[in-house]
């Protein structure tokens, strides 16, 4: 039998680089599915009466949360369409700046020709130190916990938080972090407000039990695939369709490396039954 | 003198450990107005306790770092340029602000790309690795393989593309054995989690603030 190489790690690393330069250069818009998951999630969103407050929050570290913005920055987009406020808490301390990055991409504020303006149709308030202690604490009353938003402006000169009082407040939780098992305890669980989690591909299949447990109140997309779709169901294309050349391209290599491997193995079988013979020798 | 200090110790943890269960469960067993106002309140310490650590953490990184700069131990240097980065990050915020499109600018330059590329290494290592570890010598990694590739192949844009009826499959996998495989691992490491924390209020193991020794 042909005698298959093994491969250097490195020769590897160069094929996925190659993969990742063309993509980058030349997008080929990879062709996707739609899923009922990402469908259901936006049409709650789609139902919400204009004027909803709609919270965004939880936490996560940032560059692993990048994942998830791609569906959120197209929710918030919707949000904006339908007149829905939306209202920032950030319960990780990358997580202001998540969220800034999500509403400032999403472009929805008037500076960048969006419909929103500060203060009145969204807001981001400071980081919440103290994880579900501090987002119970929130939720029951929001003033015991924060008095002025990130800017330091005092909450009551913000007109969408003369709104925004407790829990009974809040129409929608939308979680584009990783850590979403407070949410769905303390927000959804506990309070029975709906949530919605733009969850990482590798957290999905995790936190998909809590769709079980409230089959009509949590809603989740999965990873980019999700985000793709949810940008093509708002009729944009961001990061979710540029992810998703790459990862349609990746995942028939990783399957070409395994078989690859595979073969390789078959090649050197004899071989390794010659030398058992030669050690028992 | 020791002994009182250990004494004190061990009761401090024990306590804020108490106060810690009690603020979780008043509000969630106890309904009265009173008994909401004292966990609001069991909170508000918590929320403060905790943005305390964060500034106990600064001053902890800063001693160590210290103290192995001026011994010059192996990496100080790097040491040395962690401490003058604290230092101006902190600046900058508190001139700038955290929601000022200048460190927004920077921190996503920064700290955020660095992190997107270690993280997108991952890749390249995971392609490597299962080209060595997918091989199947025995039944169990052929298993194994099959399922991974299963997964792989499920959520693969052009096999959705091509198929839709896939995605059927891939979500049962994901919402059924897969998810059922990462619950079991959430819930032993809670219930590894509670044991541990009975077994510091019993004494029984090595807390925090050296409060109690390993029996």
């Amino acid at each position: 039998m042909i005698k298959v190489p093994e491969l250097k790690s490195q020769y590897i690393w160069a094929v996925l680089l190659v993969v990742y330069l063309f993509t980058a250069i030349q997008p080929i818009g990879a062709p996707f599915q739609m899923s009922d998951a990402t469908i259901k999630a936006h049409d709650v969103i789609e139902s919400l009466p204009p004027k909803s407050i709609v919270a965004m929050g939880g936490s996560g570290v940032f560059a692993f949360d990048l994942e998830s913005s791609a569906a959120q920055i197209a929710a918030i987009i919707q949000m904006a369409r339908k007149g829905l406020r939306l209202v920032a808490v950030p319960l990780g301390t990358e997580a202001v700046q998540f969220e800034k990055y999500c509403i400032d991409a999403a472009l929805v504020d008037k500076k960048f020709g969006g419909p929103w303006t500060y203060g009145v149709d969204y807001v981001v308030l400071p980081y919440l130190a103290g994880g579900s202690a501090a987002l119970v604490s929130f939720l029951t009353s929001v003033r015991s916990q924060v008095s002025t938003d990130v800017k330091g402006t005092p909450i009551d000169q913000l007109p969408i938080m003369n709104d925004f009082r407790s829990y009974k407040d809040i129409a929608l939780w939308t979680c584009p972090h990783r850590d979403f098992p407070i949410i769905a305890r303390y927000v959804t669980g506990e309070r029975g407000i709906p949530s919605i989690a733009f969850a990482q591909a590798a957290a999905y299949s995790l936190y998909a039990v809590y769709m079980m447990i409230y089959p009509d109140k949590i809603w989740m997309t999965n990873g980019f695939l999700g985000g793709a779709q949810y940008e093509d169901l708002e009729g944009i294309s961001g990061l979710g369709h540029a992810a998703i050349d790459s990862y349609a391209i990746i995942s028939a290599v990783v399957i070409a490396f395994i078989v690859l491997g595979n073969i390789r193995l078959l090649s050197t079988l004899g071989d390794e039954k010659e030398e058992v013979k030669e050690e028992k020798v | 003198m020791s002994a009182l200090r250990t004494y004190i110790r061990s009761y401090m943890v024990r306590i804020i450990i108490i106060i810690g269960i009690l603020s979780g469960l008043i509000s969630f067993y106890f309904v009265s107005p009173e008994a909401v106002a004292v966990a609001t309140e069991l909170q508000t310490w918590n929320s403060a306790a905790a943005a305390w650590t964060l500034f106990v953490g600064i001053i902890t990184v800063f001693a160590r770092y210290v103290r192995s700069i001026m011994k010059r131990t192996q990496y100080w240097q790097y040491r040395a340029y962690g401490i003058v980065l604290m230092v101006v990050w902190v600046i900058m915020g508190a001139i700038v602000g955290l929601y000022s499109d200048l460190y927004q600018t920077a921190f996503y330059s920064t700290k955020i790309t660095l992190h997107i590329a270690i993280l997108g290494q991952l890749v390249f290592f995971f392609t490597s690795g299962v080209y060595r570890t997918f091989r199947m010598k025995t039944f169990r990694t052929a298993i194994y393989a099959f399922f991974a590739m299963l997964l792989i192949i499920g959520n693969a844009p052009w096999m959705l593309a091509t198929f839709p009826q896939v995605d059927k499959l891939t979500y049962w996998l994901l919402e059924n054995p897969s998810m059922s495989g990462e619950r079991t691992l959430a819930l032993t490491g809670g219930i590894g989690g509670a044991v541990l924390g009975i077994r510091i209020l019993l004494g029984l193991e090595k807390g925090a603030l050296r409060a109690t020794e390993a029996s």
